[in-house]
This record gives C-alpha cells, sequence and structure tokens, in this order.
C-alpha cells in the first residue's frame, strides 16, 4: 500500500512549499504554474503516464461547474493538486483529485465584467486580475485578500482580460479594450505589494518616435496587450503582442503604418525598456491584433542555428523571427486561403494587393476578423518537433463606417462579419514553417479553446464542435475523444497529483478533469463525530 | 482527543456562511437620499409610522412581513427594485401613495440596514476600533485576517463592510452562535490511518474527501478514505461573550472599523 507514503510526503510538502521563480521557469510537470506552462509558450507537459497507448482508457474524474459561468476562457493554474480557476471578477481553488470546491473569493462591485482569461501563482500568493483593472492577490491555501491594487482606470477604456505572468517577482498585467479607443500599455507590479514598477505604452505620445505614423487620433491609437506574453530568463525578456490600432476598420483616419499596433514587442523585464518591435500588419484595418503566442525556441532556420521566436499571426501568415535582434526570418502562409496580401517580402513586410481596405459596400477579404489563428493556446512538442496551431479558413465581409470617431463608445469604425469556414489543427515545422499534418473540425469556427502536448507523445486540444480530443502527436490521428455537451472557449492543462495524471479544460460553464480509468473502490465512512458545545 | 476551547485555534471563527453568500448588494442608483443622514432620519421616521409593524423596527421581520436585512443576503433587491415594492406593494403588501422624494428616504433608510455598513453612515469611531480589533482584549486577529494580517481559522474579514450590512455584522460579533452553521466554517480534528493528527478548518468535506485549513494556515486536501476519524464542532468556536468582553462603547468602534473593512473602499487598509 503505497498511498498513505505519498499523503505524508504531501502534507509536509504543502506545508512549506512556496513557488519560486526557478519552478515555474523550470515548466510545467506535476504542477501547471503559469498561462502557457512554460515561459516559453509551449503548452507542453513532460509527464507520460497518459500516452499514445493508453489515452483510450481515459475517463472523466470529475467536474466543477462554475456558478453562473458562461463561455470560460480560463486556463486553471496548478500547483500541489488544487486548480485555481478564474471567471470574470471571481477565481475558484478547486481540489484536482475531486473536483471538490475549497474556496472562493468574488469581486461582484467591479466596474465592468468581462472574460478572464486565468490566475497566475507566485510563493503563497495566488493572483488574478478584476476587468475594471484590480490586480488581487490571495492566500492560496484559504483565499484570504492580502492586497488588491488598482493599477489603471477603466473610466478611460482600459478593461483586463488577461492571464497575469509573474517572472522574477514582477507581475506583468496587459491592457484590454482596444475596440474602443484606449492607450494600449503593459506594466509590471510588485508581486509583495502591487506597486507600479514600471508601465511600457504600446503607442507613442505626441512627438515621441512612432508617433508619425499615426494621425490626430494617437491618443486613443489601441494597441491593447490582451493575451498573456512570453518571457526567455537568459535574455531576461518578455515577448508581448500587440493588438489593433484604432478605429478598427476606419484607416483613413489614421494615416501610416500606427506603431506599435499588430505588433510583436521584445521588453527587457527589469525596465520595461523596448528592445526590439517587429509589427507584422502595419496599418492593419481588419481587426488582426497580433494576439496569438509568440512561442520561443532555439531551432535551425535556413540552415542555421538560431533563438527563434515563432508567431501564428491572425494576418493568415506564420513568421520566424530572430529573438535576440528582432530580425525577420521567414513567412509562410499559415492558412490556404489569403486573399490581402501576395505575401511577405524579404524585410518581413506584407506585400499587399489592391482593394482590400474596408468600404460602405463592404469587402469580401480572407482570413476573416476572426483571423487565421487567436488567441486559442498553441502548443510545441520537443519530442516530435512540431507546432501545434489551431487555425480558421474562413472569409468576410468588411464594411467601413464614415461617422465620425468617438473613443471609449464602442465604436470601431464599421464592422465585419465571419461567414461559414473551418477549424483545422496543423502541425507546423518550426525549420522550414510548412505543415506536416493537419486534423480537419466540424463546427461553425466558434471555438476559442486551444491544445496541450505531452511527452506521452500527445496533444489534447478542444475542437470546434464541443470535444475534447486527443490525437497522436506524430501524426494527428484521432485517439479519443470526450463531448463536454457545450461550447469550448479555453485551453487544456495537464497536472499530476498522488502520482496519478489529469488533464484539464474549462468548458463554456465547468471545469472538467480526466484520467485513466480505475475500478471505483468501496470507501468504507470514517468515525466522524459532531461534537456538541 | 484534544479540545478546542483548550488551543489557541479556539478564538473566533465568524458564522456567516462562506459558500452559500451572494455577497452581492445590486444597487446602483445615483439618488442622492442613498448614504445621506438627512434622507436616512426622514426614512427612519417614514418606516417606523407605516412598516415597522410588519417587517419589525430593525427591520429584523415581524409575524407579517419578512426580514428585510438578513433577506437581502440571500437575495439582494437593487434601490429601484426597493422604491418599487414600496410603490406597487407585492403580495400582501399593499401599493403606497408616497410621492417620489418620500419613497426615495424610506429606500434610503432600508438601503442604510441592508446595504453594505461601508456605503452607509455608521457611528463610532474606527481608529478607535481598530485598536480593539488588533488588541488583546477582543483578539479579533488571532483567527480573522485583514489584508493579509491575522490569523487564518475564521474567515477573511478585508471586505466585511463591503459585503455586509452593520445589522448582521453586528449579530455575528455578539451573537455568533445564533445563525445556523455551514459548511466551509466547521472547526474539525482529523485522524488519519497513518498516525498523523490534524486540526482546522474543514473548508469543504463529503463522505469522499476533506479540504482542511490546519491551524498553521496550511491547506490539506484529504481522502477520507485515509481518515480513521474526524470530529466536526457542531457550534461557532467564535467566543460568544463579545456583549460583555467589550463595553458599548468599544463595541460600537469595533463595528465601526469593521464597516470599513472593503476592498473597493480607499480607507480599508489596516
Amino acid at each position: 500500500m503505497i498511498r498513505p507514503v505519498l499523503f505524508a510526503l504531501l502534507l509536509t510538502g504543502s506545508a512549506v512549499a512556496q513557488v519560486s521563480h526557478e519552478e515555474i521557469a523550470k515548466g510545467a510537470g506535476e504542477n501547471w504554474l503559469t498561462y502557457a506552462g512554460t515561459y516559453s509558450g509551449w503548452r507542453y507537459s513532460p509527464l507520460t503516464q497518459i500516452n499514445a497507448a493508453n489515452v483510450r482508457n481515459v475517463v472523466p474524474k470529475w467536474v466543477y461547474h462554475v456558478p453562473g459561468a458562461r463561455g470560460l476562457q480560463s486556463s486553471p493554474i496548478v500547483y500541489q493538486g488544487v486548480l485555481y480557476v478564474t471567471a470574470p471578477n471571481s477565481i475558484y481553488a478547486v481540489d484536482g483529485r475531486t473536483g471538490r470546491l475549497i474556496w472562493r473569493y468574488a469581486d461582484p462591485r467591479a466596474k465592468a465584467n468581462g472574460a478572464n482569461r486565468g490566475a497566475a501563482i507566485w510563493q503563497d500568493k495566488v493572483y488574478f486580475t478584476t476587468t475594471d483593472n484590480y490586480l488581487v492577490a490571495l492566500n492560496r491555501h484559504t483565499g484570504a485578500l492580502i492586497f488588491n491594487k488598482q493599477y489603471a482606470d477603466v473610466a478611460k477604456g482600459t478593461t483586463s482580460t488577461s492571464a497575469p505572468v509573474i517572472a522574477k517577482g514582477k507581475v506583468i498585467v496587459g491592457s484590454s479594450g482596444g475596440d474602443g479607443g484606449m492607450r494600449g500599455f503593459l506594466m509590471a507590479l510588485s508581486a509583495d505589494t502591487g506597486e507600479e514598477l514600471w508601465k511600457t505604452y504600446t503607442i507613442p505620445a505626441k512627438g515621441e518616435k512612432g508617433s508619425e505614423t499615426w494621425g490626430d487620433l494617437i491618443d486613443w491609437g489601441g494597441g491593447a496587450t490582451w493575451l498573456s506574453g512570453t518571457y526567455d530568463p537568459a535574455l531576461n525578456t518578455l515577448y508581448w503582442t500587440t493588438g489593433n490600432p484604432w478605429p478598427d476598420y476606419n484607416g483613413s483616419v489614421r494615416p501610416g503604418d500606427n506603431l506599435y499596433s499588430c505588433s510583436l514587442l521584445a521588453l527587457d523585464l527589469d525596465t520595461g525598456k523596448m528592445k526590439w518591435y517587429f509589427q507584422f500588419t502595419p496599418h492593419d484595418t481588419h481587426d488582426w491584433d497580433a494576439q496569438s503566442w509568440p512561442v520561443l525556441l532555439d531551432t535551425e532556420i535556413a540552415g542555421k542555428p538560431r533563438k527563434a521566436v515563432l508567431h501564428a499571426n491572425r494576418n493568415g501568415f506564420f513568421y520566424a523571427l530572430d529573438r535576440v535582434t528582432g530580425e525577420f526570418l521567414r513567412a509562410t502562409p499559415l492558412i490556404d486561403k489569403v486573399t490581402w496580401a501576395k505575401g511577405i517580402d524579404a524585410k518581413g513586410r506584407p506585400i499587399e494587393l489592391p482593394n482590400i481596405e474596408p468600404s460602405a459596400e463592404g469587402r469580401w477579404i480572407c482570413p476573416s476578423v476572426k483571423g487565421a489563428t487567436n488567441w486559442m493556446g498553441q502548443s510545441y512538442n520537443p519530442g516530435t518537433g512540431l507546432l501545434y496551431v489551431l487555425t480558421l479558413e474562413q472569409c468576410g465581409m468588411y464594411f467601413r463606417s464614415s461617422q465620425q470617431p468617438q473613443p471609449m463608445k464602442n465604436f470601431s469604425g464599421g464592422g465585419a462579419t465571419e461567414e461559414g469556414g473551418q477549424v483545422i489543427l496543423r502541425a507546423l515545422n518550426p525549420k522550414t514553417g510548412l505543415r506536416v499534418w493537419e486534423y480537419p473540425m466540424t463546427g461553425l469556427g466558434r471555438m476559442w479553446t486551444g491544445t496541450v502536448s505531452t511527452a506521452g507523445g500527445i496533444i489534447f486540444s478542444g475542437d470546434d464542435d464541443g470535444n475534447l480530443l486527443a490525437l497522436d502527436a506524430r501524426n494527428g490521428k484521432h485517439l479519443w475523444h470526450f463531448n463536454v455537451g457545450e461550447m469550448l472557449t479555453a485551453s487544456p492543462v495537464v497536472y499530476s497529483i498522488d502520482g496519478k495524471q489529469y488533464v484539464a479544460i474549462a468548458s463554456a460553464s465547468a471545469v472538467f478533469s480526466f484520467g485513466l480509468f480505475e475500478p471505483a473502490e468501496s470507501i468504507a465512512s470514517p468515525v466522524i463525530e459532531i461534537k456538541k458545545k | 482527543m484534544r479540545v478546542f476551547a483548550a488551543t489557541p485555534f479556539a478564538a473566533a471563527l465568524f458564522a456567516l456562511p462562506v459558500l452559500a453568500q451572494h455577497g452581492m448588494y445590486l444597487s446602483d442608483s445615483k439618488n442622492p437620499a442613498i448614504g445621506n443622514p438627512e434622507a436616512i432620519a426622514a426614512g427612519t421616521k417614514l418606516f417606523m409610522g407605516s412598516c415597522a409593524g410588519c417587517h419589525g423596527p430593525d427591520g429584523g421581520g415581524g409575524a407579517r412581513g419578512p426580514n428585510l436585512v438578513r433577506r437581502s443576503l440571500w437575495h439582494p433587491l437593487s434601490d429601484e427594485n426597493i422604491f418599487a415594492v414600496i410603490r406597487n406593494g407585492v403580495a400582501d403588501m399593499p401599493a403606497t401613495k408616497l410621492p417620489d422624494d418620500q419613497t426615495w428616504n424610506l429606500v434610503a433608510f432600508i438601503h442604510s440596514l441592508t446595504g453594505p455598513a461601508s456605503t452607509n453612515p455608521v457611528p463610532g469611531d474606527p481608529a478607535a476600533g481598530k485598536a480593539i480589533y488588533w488588541g488583546a482584549k477582543a483578539g479579533c486577529a488571532n483567527c480573522h485576517s485583514i489584508r493579509g494580517q491575522g490569523g487564518s481559522m475564521g474567515p477573511d474579514l478585508s471586505n466585511i463592510g463591503g459585503s455586509r450590512p452593520l445589522a448582521v455584522i453586528r449579530e455575528s460579533v455578539v451573537e455568533p452562535a445564533k445563525d445556523l452553521y455551514y459548511l466551509g466554517n466547521e472547526a474539525a480534528t482529523v485522524e488519519l490511518k497513518n498516525g498523523q493528527k490534524l486540526e482546522g478548518v474543514a473548508k469543504n468535506r463529503s463522505n469522499y474527501s476533506l479540504q482542511l485549513v490546519d491551524t498553521k494556515g496550511a491547506l490539506h486536501l484529504i481522502q477520507m478514505r485515509d481518515v480513521k476519524k474526524l470530529t466536526i464542532s457542531d457550534t461557532t468556536p467564535m467566543p460568544t461573550d463579545f456583549a460583555k468582553r467589550l463595553s458599548r462603547t468599544e463595541l460600537r468602534d469595533l463595528l465601526a472599523y469593521l464597516a470599513k473593512q472593503d476592498i473597493r473602499g480607499k480607507e480599508s487598509a489596516q
């Protein structure tokens, strides 16, 4: 009987354990300590108990219904068997073996209520942000508030949706709201106090370098940072993507490239200073935020070893950059149907086709506004050497409004439709940028779920039809699926407790956790004494 | 078997339900009567004349009308909803013909009874109450924490003023055992089959698993098949003598301090 031993170890562990920088930097294992599992954005787990040979024996272990939740986007953080799951303006600590609620914290008086993509953990605290930009730090054992600190003003058009990323005691928080006019930024706050350490705007102020790429609307230029980024500890550099320029569909009022919208920024962790930037879509008029994962990988590109950053962009191309210098290395088509650009030139700039701007009558363009991919979690598996990206083959009509831009009035300068389309999970070779295999899905292109891949040779991914599925990481062969019965809008995570591996995913309204089948064991009730006072 | 009263852990558990609470006050009204002491005073007069007969003089409920204070915990109403109920009546409650401003005065009074304590004028000296809270005589911090300071056996009070009406906070301090006892706050002692013994608060439990925070504040996930014996206290470990232990002034000041604890308030830092 091995159980009591494991249990005793767990008890000793939890009394003293503090989540350290090294532990997060090590990447996922039993725990899942940062949004993408690893600082490099791999969503990769080295666990092998569930593998390609036995994944067909995976069964649901528990479900936790998050009260009142609709469209959960949270990717759970897992530490010592506890899952921390966020919903708008609230967070739940759930027992990873049983799905039982341990504590919850809610702030129903927040001045805005929007999606939340997850929590972060550091030492003995769990962090998340409210929609109206409070960083909340809680005791991970009890849920008691340690501090909450407002870092941005919702009255200025900024909200918060992304999971914070914590590196070396700095909590990196982003900004949302770029479709309504705001000025995007990235901030570092102290994990101990919530105090501001630095703030870097993604759109220059009037007169600053880059401001010549805008017109008068620069103060409301957007460039939101609404998805968590990645981090290279050796280079001490953060890689963060920026969103669309504002107003989204009317480019005539913001002549120029609109720096640094639709870009990847490399920032120094200690100072927030920009080391370099790369703009994927200059002067975007199709709402193609650059939000998708900047995946950090050391690999060979065009015969040369590179410290690369890979980026599957909403605009339809798959990029490789040198992450030390920001040098453009290569771009290949991510999807089959791209009608706005012929390709990407040697400097990384799109070779645009004529008549692509949205118009009053509407312009039919591929990809659609949702993009060739989006913020769905992608994963890199060092065993197969492949990057797995959920892509969307979809086109849409883009309209431009001649209305005067009105910041913070939910005005986007036009609109766009999403018509038909198909979600296809694609395995890409980082060395060449080319597809190795693909797995087409049934559905309406409405999912926002992502992937995780493991050393067990499998990819867990949500599909476009409410299934969590397992594919063979080498060839995309279907191995297993489970219908959760509703749309998936979050990415799965993998964890282990008491030597048992689990895979968990938030569906629209609940958290599901799965593991290998074990015959039920009858549990003899222990002696329970109710003490009267 | 250790007895709870003999351990340092024995001090205060707040008898309010944690898991069951909605913790939500749905008021967004910008009507100037809300929180205005004069309007509340005028509303008090009206309430005593026309409403107290059914709802009780403190809104605590009577033979014919529900408890307005406690009900708000389970079924919060916005100020506009309360206004509409007073104006139009509901079930056996008759409609009124009060003009708008007087109806709003009544809403302001009911809000002051049922709304979060932090949003209403509260008598007492919060600075003096702070000293009482953190001092040895009341000993609140032995078990409760505010913004990361204090014990972990009792519910966190960082938002107590922002989530509870004053009357409910008062009742919880003065008569902590009066309330029903809920899962999430049970004092528990566990003997495991491997001989280990743990003491703390059961955050949750079922026939199959137990989630326990021990007296040092560390969380333990326990399978009931590993448990030899679980002892649960059926009442609150919070002392029940605060009405005697503290003077009237001390109690008032303590409540004034607790009323200020609001995660959305600027002055809530301890």
